[in-house]
Parts: C-alpha cells; structure tokens; sequence
C-alpha cells in the first residue's frame, strides 16, 4: 500500500449527537505515522465517544474522516455524503486495533486463540502461523506461559496485555487505548504501561485515552484535552503540564495532579 | 489418563453397577429352565400346542435386564393361569403373595419400557418425542429468537405474536388443533401420510401430529430462552469482534452463540424435563406412552399399583437426563 501520504489518520469537523445531546463538536484533528497523542480530559468530555468514532463503533453525525488522506468517510446530518467503497473501508479499518477500558478478552477461548482468532478467520492467515505469531506477541507482553490459560484465570493486568496482543496481531498502523489501566488495580498498572511504551518506542502511531498523567508527559508526542466535546487545548506534553492556557485546563489539571 | 483421573468416582460407581447388573443378567433363568417349573399339566397342554394350530395356553416371556418374568395362561372354560419370577438362577412362583406384587411390577414396568415393541411405545416413545421436540424446538426458538431480536417490526411482530399466542394457550388444545382441526380443515388424515400397508400408520400419524404440536409449542418457550441468552452477552463482545474486523456472521458464530450456548443449558434443561412430563397429554390422542399403557393397565386389570413404577420410570429418565445435561454445562463452563 502507498506510504506517500501525509497524515495517517485525520478528523474534520467532526461531530457527533446521541440523540439531542452533543457529544462531540467539530473535532479537528491530524496525526502523523508513528505519533503518540494522549488525550485527557473530564468524564462526560466525549473521549471515548471520539476513539469509537474512528473506528466505527459509532457513526458519526457530521464531518469527515480521512485515513492516509483518502476519504474514508463523509457525513452531514448523519447521512453519508461520501464514503470509500465498503471493501476498502474495512480493509482500512483493520490498520486501526482497539483496546478497550474492559479488556473484552473472549472468555471462552484460551489467551492464545484470543490472539490467533482474527488474524485466522478475519485475516485468512494460515492457523499454524497465526499461533506462532501470537506466541510471538505473548512472549513480546511476558504472558508466553498463560497461553493456554482461560482469560478468566488471568489478573486484570494481564487481560489488557492479552487484548494488546491481540490487537496486535492484526498488525495495524494504529493503536486506539481507551482508558486501558482504568479498570485495574493500582499495582497492575505498571505492567502494561510498560507495554504501550515499549509500542510507542517501536514507532506504533497511538491514540491514547489515559488519566494516567505521568504516562502522557513521559510517552506523548502531543497532548489533547477534551471537555465538553470539544478539544479545548492541544500541546506537547510540556505546554500542557507545565504551562497550560486554557482555564479548564489548569483546574482539570490541578485536581487531578493533587489527588 | 487424565480424563480416568478427573472422574474417578464415577467412572469406579458406574464400573460397579455395570459389572454387578452383568452378573445379575447372566445369572438369571434362561425361558427354558422358567419353563420347566411349570404345573406338569401345563407343559404338557405347551408340549400339545406344539402341533395344534389353535393354541390353548398363552405364553409370555419377558426379561428385563436381570429378572425374568414368565405368564402362562389358558383360555377355554376352566382357565389357570400360573406366573414366574426368575432371579438369580432361581425360578420364584409369582401366583400370590408378595411375589405376585414383584411379578406384576416386573411385567408393567416391562410393557411401560416399551420393551418388545417398537419405538412407538411407552417410555422409548415419551424419550424420542421429548428429545425430537427439543431439538425442533430449539432451531425454532432459534429463528423466532433472532426475529424478535432483529430491528425489522415486521419479523420482530411476527416473532412476538406466535410466542404470545403458543405460550398463552394450553399445550393441550394445541395437540387437538393440530390432531384434529387441522386435517379436518383440509380434508386429510394423519395416518394417511404414511403408506397404507404400514400396520403402524395410525400411531405413526399420531406420533407426527405430537411432535409438529409439541415443537411449535416449545418453539415459543425456546425462543425466549434463546433470547435471553444472546442478550445477556456483554456488549463489549461484539465491539471487540467489530475492532477485529470480524463480520456479523462470524461475531455471532464465533463469539456471540458460543458463549450463549452455555448460558442457555440450564434453561434448556428445564425445558427438557418440562416436555418429558408434558408428553404424557399424548394419551389424550391415543399413543401408547408410559402414561397411557399405565392408565390402560389400570383399566383393564383394576391394579391401582401401576402408577408407582410409572413415576419410578420417570424419576429414573428426568435423573439420566439431568445428569446429562449437568454433564455438558460443566464441559462447557472450562472456562468461567
Ligand atoms: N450510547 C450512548 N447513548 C447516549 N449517550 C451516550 C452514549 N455513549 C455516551 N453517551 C454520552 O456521551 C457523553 C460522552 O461520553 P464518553 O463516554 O465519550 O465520555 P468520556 O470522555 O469517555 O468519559 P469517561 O472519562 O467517563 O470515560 C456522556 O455524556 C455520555 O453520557
Ligand atoms: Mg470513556
């Protein structure tokens, strides 16, 4: 596929509704290959609304997408004005890997069919090399020895890293993390913070919903906050942790950094 | 070896049983040695029928399992009847006392069995129109689970009235709508639609409009349970299935019925006993189940006892069952 793009991922005056409500409002924004953006920002701010946004777990009201800088797909007034052809679109939408706040692992598969299923049935990889590419990713999270474990015997910690994997093994250009180390407990945190910046440093183009503001002054590229559905400020983490604009930002920022 | 492991209990018990019903089989009498106990008088009145094309004396023989029981009555005049039990290589006379009551409860639970007749009959009839319904029943909840579900009004419409209409009426009327109504309305008979040579026709057209009845019936209860299930799976697993590019088709096949499948035994199970138990309304068309050859028993030998081994025999199938279905939730819970 062509590399000669400029960005590989952008938003243009994206918004969204559910219902009356707006959740988001003209998002604009452009991410380069191998970008590391973290976005913050108030609960309510439509954070998670944006990433399932991208990738098509929600259909957006208005706006345009584009991936590599072809269209991927137009809206206005929640009609589609323009879009690529389906084929494509999905094609397209397999570059963009998710991981969820919940982790949503397959229960009844073991941690190494979790991984290899996508790439078998999705990707029509040959089994024998799906497992192996998958023990590759587990090894890669330091789970090789859970692999033939049920995810429910698995601490929370490690299920993210399994759904990294799996994620991962669909080889996509982009990562999607929407809040990864929310639902788990403060110790297990480190781990798979650990993973997402071993990723960044290998040059993944990642979008990262966190709270873990450590985490985005030390990873990001770019900072976004959000609020109100908006991005309210955008900066490299320096402009944002040290010296942020915006009011919102200052209080969001104040009380998170003192709790 | 690690299977042999896991269920070492079990598999010694049923070994046991196994073992100990075989001695006890091979044990019993054979017809010949239940034969030769009886009144001389009556094997010689045997010995002469040999040649005779009319027969005097009526011989039953039935074994089940580890006792024999053996009937021999004459018709004519001055009729004598005399009753065998075998057990364990003796040869008991089953004329009175408490080993007529034993006789009597070998030969009903024996004819209740459906031993000697086909699978039209007794508790091999209740067993294949149960196990049949449910699996009928199940492919049609499934269709009637995913019409309810589905955003089309019509289908989810269409869905929801024939659930509202076969859960909201009583089975058994359905069984005579379907028996009765129906060919009479379009003018055929039931036993018509197998050939008219097969002896068995009637029962087979019988056993038909049963299952056709009890399938739409179950269909309506199996939707619901079918329902409940898909929806009880976290949203998140069809999101998860999306982000990985899989297609409808494969998220429901591989991700979503899956997980339901377990959910759904259970309920499944309960269905299953509540057709077994419902199948006894079959007497009401004739069928020879366990319920109607117990009433018939009753009726044409006044023996109020019958009804006792009918409920041992369901006991027993509800039990096997139970086990069964126990059997295939824990298989399929691995992995909670
Ligand atoms: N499916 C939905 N239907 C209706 N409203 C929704 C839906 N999903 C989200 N919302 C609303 O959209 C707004 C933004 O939600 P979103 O989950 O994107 O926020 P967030 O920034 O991710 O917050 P958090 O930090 O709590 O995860 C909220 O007010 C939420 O109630
Ligand atoms: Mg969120």
């Amino acid at each position: 596929m062509s590399e000669n793009y400029e960005y590989i991922l952008k938003t243009e005056h994206v918004s969204k509704h559910f219902g009356k409500l707006e959740v988001l409002k003209d998002i604009n924004l452009s991410v380069k290959k191998g970008e590391v953006i973290c976005i913050i920002g108030p609960s309510g701010a439509g954070k998670s609304t944006f990433l399932r946004s991208l990738n098509q777990l929600e259909k957006i009201t208005s706006g345009k997408i584009f991936i590599r800088d072809e269209l991927f797909l137009h809206r206005e007034k929640d009609h589609t004005v323009d879009r690529l052809p389906h084929e494509k679109q999905q094609e397209l939408l397999l570059e963009m890997g998710m991981v969820f706040q919940r982790f949503n692992l397959f229960p009844h598969m073991t941690v190494l069919q979790n991984v290899y299923e996508a790439p078998v049935v999705v990707r029509k990889k040959k089994k024998e090399e799906g497992k192996a590419h998958a023990m590759e990713l587990l090894t890669r999270v330091g789970l090789a020895d859970k692999a033939d474990e049920y995810p429910s015997r698995l601490s929370g910690g490690q299920q993210q890293r399994v759904a990294i994997a799996r994620a991962l093994a669909m080889n996509p250009e982009i990562m999607l993390f929407d809040e990864p180390t929310s639902a788990l407990d403060p110790e297990l945190v480190g781990d798979v913070l650990n993973v997402m910046k071993e990723l960044a440093d290998d040059g993944m183009t990642m979008l990262v919903v966190t709270h873990e503001m450590g985490f985005a002054r030390e990873v990001a590229d770019r900072v976004l906050f959000m609020a109100d559905g908006i991005i309210a400020e955008e900066g490299t983490p320096e402009q944002i942790f040290t010296n942020p604009q915006v009011e919102r930002t200052k209080s969001f920022l104040n009380a998170v950094l003192e709790a | 070896m690690k299977f042999l492991k896991k269920y070492k209990k079990p598999i010694i018990v049923i070994a046991i049983i196994v073992v100990v019903v075989i001695v006890l089989g091979a044990l019993k009498p054979t017809e010949q040695e239940m034969l030769s106990c009886a009144s001389p008088e009556m094997q010689k009145m045997i010995r002469e029928d040999a040649t005779r094309t009319r027969k005097r004396v009526t011989v039953t023989y039935e074994s089940l399992i580890v006792v024999n029981y053996l009937s021999l009555s004459t018709s004519g005049a001055q009729e004598i009847s005399e009753h065998y039990v075998g057990f364990v290589r003796n040869v008991y006379p089953a004329d009175e006392g408490p080993m007529k009551v034993v006789g009597q409860m070998v030969n009903y639970t024996y004819r209740m069995l459906g031993c000697g007749e086909n699978l039209m009959h007794g508790a091999k009839l209740t067993i294949l129109l149960t196990t049949l319904t449910v699996i009928f029943g199940l492919l049609l909840g499934t269709v009637l689970a995913l019409g309810k579900i589905s955003k089309n009004k019509i289908l989810s419409g269409i869905s929801s009235g024939y659930i509202f209409f076969f859960r909201g009426t009583p089975l058994l009327i359905q069984l005579f709508v379907v028996y009765f109504t129906v060919p009479g309305i379009f003018g055929f008979a039931w036993r018509d639609i197998f050939p008219a040579s097969d002896a068995e026709a009637v029962y087979k057209g019988a056993f038909t409009a049963a299952l056709i009845a009890f399938a739409l019936n179950s269909g309506a209860y199996c939707a619901e349970i079918v329902r409940s299930a898909i929806q009880s799976i976290d949203k998140g697993q069809y999101e998860a299935a999306k982000a990985l590019g899989m297609t409808y088709g494969q998220t429901m096949g591989l991700i979503i019925v899956p997980q339901s499948i377990r959910r759904m035994i259970p309920n499944v199970s309960n269905e299953f006993i509540m057709i077994l138990k419902d199948a006894s309304l079959v007497f009401a068309i004739s069928l020879m189940d366990i319920t109607t050859i117990s009433k018939n028993i009753m009726t044409s030998e006044g023996s109020y006892l019958v009804f006792i081994p009918a409920l041992v025999i369901y006991l027993v199938i509800t039990a096997f069952f139970g086990f069964i279905f126990n059997k295939i939730e824990k298989r399929f819970s691995v992995y909670e």
